[in-house]
């Protein structure tokens, strides 16, 4: 078994300097296309980026307001602390997106602390989680693969059920079922509803979001529900993810 | 075994660009597999031993870069190189075309074996066909336009290595 584990790490460390190698190179052509930009363009975005920067730290500000609150309910109360994350942004290597898997090579490895397991996330919610680490690589199972399951709520319920990656049929937005829906449950294409994170299992934290739900139908046995759900499309072309760290390493 | 040495390196090479032409086209979610390419010339021109380890060290680099069973490529392609290696003989095998032509049955060969392998994970088994399908028609359209450069690269390297194959010998 140590042996299989080894050759499979040796074999994938062979690959790891080309997948990087292409990754620096499309950064590289980024780069430079970026620096064609007049210095009038480059002053606009300036003043975007500082407004967004003043927005940002207002809500920086609220949010520590809330934090020290949520600690002194947790303290009345005498509640487990939730769990605390370290952010560690990472450049998407290479993405492999075929129909029996869904994966994604990111830039940073056992190098920076990166635990199997861990959640990974953009802007638009939920990315996967950490499936593999070595030495300056990781790779991350997509929320679209099959193989991924994770307990999720449906926006303003509390009742967990299970989504799982499904399909992604080629040039569509990359979709996941779900099962075990509670029957009074309504959701359809033209009124979706969000689909986040329960925060049961320990791997995500509540209130991510996973995607939108657009189908509902009764499942077999009647006893509950069983749907579809569209993910964001950007998930096929994202470039840059978090890696959310546990900073408690024993959860 | 300079010979293996070389169809194998040639082949990581051919593995990292469909890599990297899947990590781009992955937005569209199109995925091309090209695993009948990876050992086709070495099971028609090189001797047993030879495309023998080319295709298990093949095999193995895409063990490592898919979650399945380690070995599982690496299975498949030795029992493909055998089936090509027994009855290479009846071939053509110096023409172009039929080296392509093995390259994309044995590429039909191995995507079905792996589709059954992966198929009890997908959740709903008739609905996965459709894009299997569409993957496997576009991965042996793109056999069909890199094979020929292909397999003049791999015959230039094993020439300028020095490297005999059974033919040359």
């Amino acid at each position: 078994m140590a042996l299989k584990s080894l050759s499979r790490a040796s074999f994938f460390e062979m690959t790891a300097p080309i997948s990087a190698a292409g990754s620096y190179a499309n950064d590289l052509q980024r780069f430079w296309a970026l620096r064609l930009h007049s210095k009038d363009e480059l002053i606009e975005a300036g003043r975007d980026l500082a407004r967004l920067d003043a927005s940002y730290a207002l809500s920086v500000q609220q949010n520590g307001e809330l934090q020290a609150e949520v600690e002194r309910l947790q303290a009345l109360l005498k509640m487990p602390p939730l769990e605390h994350f370290r952010f560690e942004h990472a450049r998407v290597a290479q993405r492999d997106f075929s129909g029996w898997w869904q994966r994604m090579i990111i830039r940073k490895g056992s190098d920076y602390g990166i635990p199997v397991g861990a959640p990974v996330v953009y802007s638009g919610g939920v990315v996967g989680r950490v499936s593999e680490v070595h030495a300056y690589t990781s790779v991350v199972q997509l929320t679209s693969d099959p193989g991924l399951r994770i307990a999720a709520v449906v926006d303003g319920d509390t009742r967990p059920i299970s989504f799982q990656g499904a399909l992604n049929q080629v040039f569509g937005a990359p979709r996941g079922a779900i099962e075990f829906v509670p029957l009074d449950v309504y959701a359809s294409a033209s009124v979706p509803k969000r689909l986040a994170t329960s925060g049961l299992g320990g791997v995500y934290p509540p209130g991510l979001t996973i995607g939108r739900i657009t189908h509902v139908e009764s499942s077999e046995d009647g006893l509950f529900k069983r749907g579809e759900v569209e993910l964001d499309p950007r998930l096929g072309e994202l470039t840059e993810v978090t890696v959310l760290v546990p900073l408690d390493p024993s959860s | 075994m300079r010979g293996a040495v070389v169809l194998f390196l040639s082949v990581y090479l051919l593995r990292a660009l469909v890599a990297e032409v899947n990590s781009a086209l992955s937005g569209a979610h199109v995925w091309i597999f090209a695993g009948g390419l990876f050992l086709a010339y070495a099971s028609l021109m090189a001797t047993f031993r030879q495309g023998l380890a080319v295709a298990v060290l093949a095999g193995l680099l895409c063990d490592a870069l898919a979650p399945v069973g380690f070995g599982t490529h690496a299975a498949l392609f030795a029992v493909a190189h055998s089936l090509v290696y027994h009855f290479r003989e009846r071939l053509q095998r110096e023409e172009t075309g039929v080296r392509v032509a093995v390259a994309l049955l044995v590429n039909i060969g191995l995507f079905a074996a792996l589709s059954f392998a992966r198929i009890r994970v997908l959740p709903a088994v008739a609905a996965a066909w459709p894009r299997l399908l569409s993957d496997l028609l576009i991965s042996e359209g793109a056999i069909v336009l890199v094979a020929p450069w292909f397999f003049a690269l791999q015959a230039s390297t094993l020439e300028l290595a020095r490297a005999p194959t059974e033919r040359s010998l």
